[in-house]
């Protein structure tokens, strides 16, 4: 079993009276229990040329599955993407489900648990994909990973 | 102008062959900027889910206007089991287990851009935090 360990620190000391200083940490498990996640994608880096929103994590249904099946929904996923672009104004728009979560700014980081659930807008056959769409088609550059508890990959053709 | 940072750290010594030891840290800025730092917040809060457990709206879009807005959850159970369904738009984002926390941007975009919570269980308390412009 592997031990991961995900941390954030939050501080300031001018944002209220009281200098903020928030730590948080807690290891990766498996959905429910003690057992650490022993899958990852690896930190990937990716360079998008075009301002298309693209499924940076995708369900992909079983073969011949009919209705809404998915082996993974309900299963620990863990996300993290980084806007590694330097120009202030360009930002990322991340969607889950084609819903609004943010905009991930230049230097901006988010790390969110994502259960693949059913779509809130289908119902049926689709799930709550995590998409990224660039603000600009010169060019940017994202860091992506997540560690999960399992997905399942294109069968190939 | 208040400067506020976030560092996000991920640590492995087992999970690939090669440690995982990745850190980010980030300036917590308004939309569009690297200058005008993020200057509001409600502060960290405690919110414990009394009796019979539901879902609840824990930030109303119709509240903010759209912007650069950070949220950070977490669960404070020590239950393996108790979560936390996050729901932002009526779209489920994931759970948040025993000890788990998230961090991520909130644009507000839309009235019906809210963010919602549903423990799995009574008397379970969530720290939040939202830091807006």
């Amino acid at each position: 079993m592997a031990t991961t360990t995900a941390s954030l620190t939050i501080t300031s000391s001018d944002l209220v009276g009281d200098a903020l200083s928030l730590s948080a940490s807690n290891t990766l498990h498996k959905a429910g229990t003690t057992t650490g996640l022993e899958q990852a994608t690896g930190l990937t880096k990716t360079y998008l040329t075009a301002v298309t929103p693209i499924d940076l994590f995708g369900t992909i249904l079983p073969s011949g599955s009919t209705g809404n099946v998915s082996t993974y929904e309900g299963k620990s996923h863990w996300i993290y993407i980084s806007n590694k672009s330097e120009d202030e104004t360009e930002y990322a728009t991340i969607t889950i489900g084609d819903k609004v979560i943010g905009r991930l700014y230049a230097g901006d980081f988010m790390w969110m648990p994502w259960d693949q659930a059913t779509d809130a807008l289908d119902g049926t056959t689709k799930h709550a994909d995590i998409e990224l769409a660039p603000s600009v088609a010169t060019g940017m550059w994202f860091e992506h990973c997540m560690i999960h508890e399992g997905m399942k990959l294109p069968t190939s053709v | 102008m208040a400067t506020t940072t976030a560092t996000i750290t991920i640590n492995s010594t087992d999970l690939l062959t090669d440690e995982l030891s990745l850190s980010t840290s980030s300036t917590l800025t308004a939309a569009g900027s690297n200058t005008t730092g993020l200057a509001n917040t409600g502060g960290l809060a405690r919110k414990t889910v009394v009796g019979a457990h539901g879902q609840y709206v824990l930030f109303d879009g119709d509240d903010y206007t759209a912007g650069s807005h950070k949220i950070y959850l977490k669960n404070l159970s020590t239950t393996a089991a108790e979560h936390f369904v996050i729901e932002i738009n009526s779209e489920q984002m994931g759970k948040l287990y025993a000890g788990d926390w998230c961090f991520f941007p909130w644009e507000a975009n839309a009235s019906t851009n809210d963010i919602k919570i549903d423990p799995s269980a009574n008397d379970m308390v969530l720290e939040y935090m939202l830091l807006s412009e």
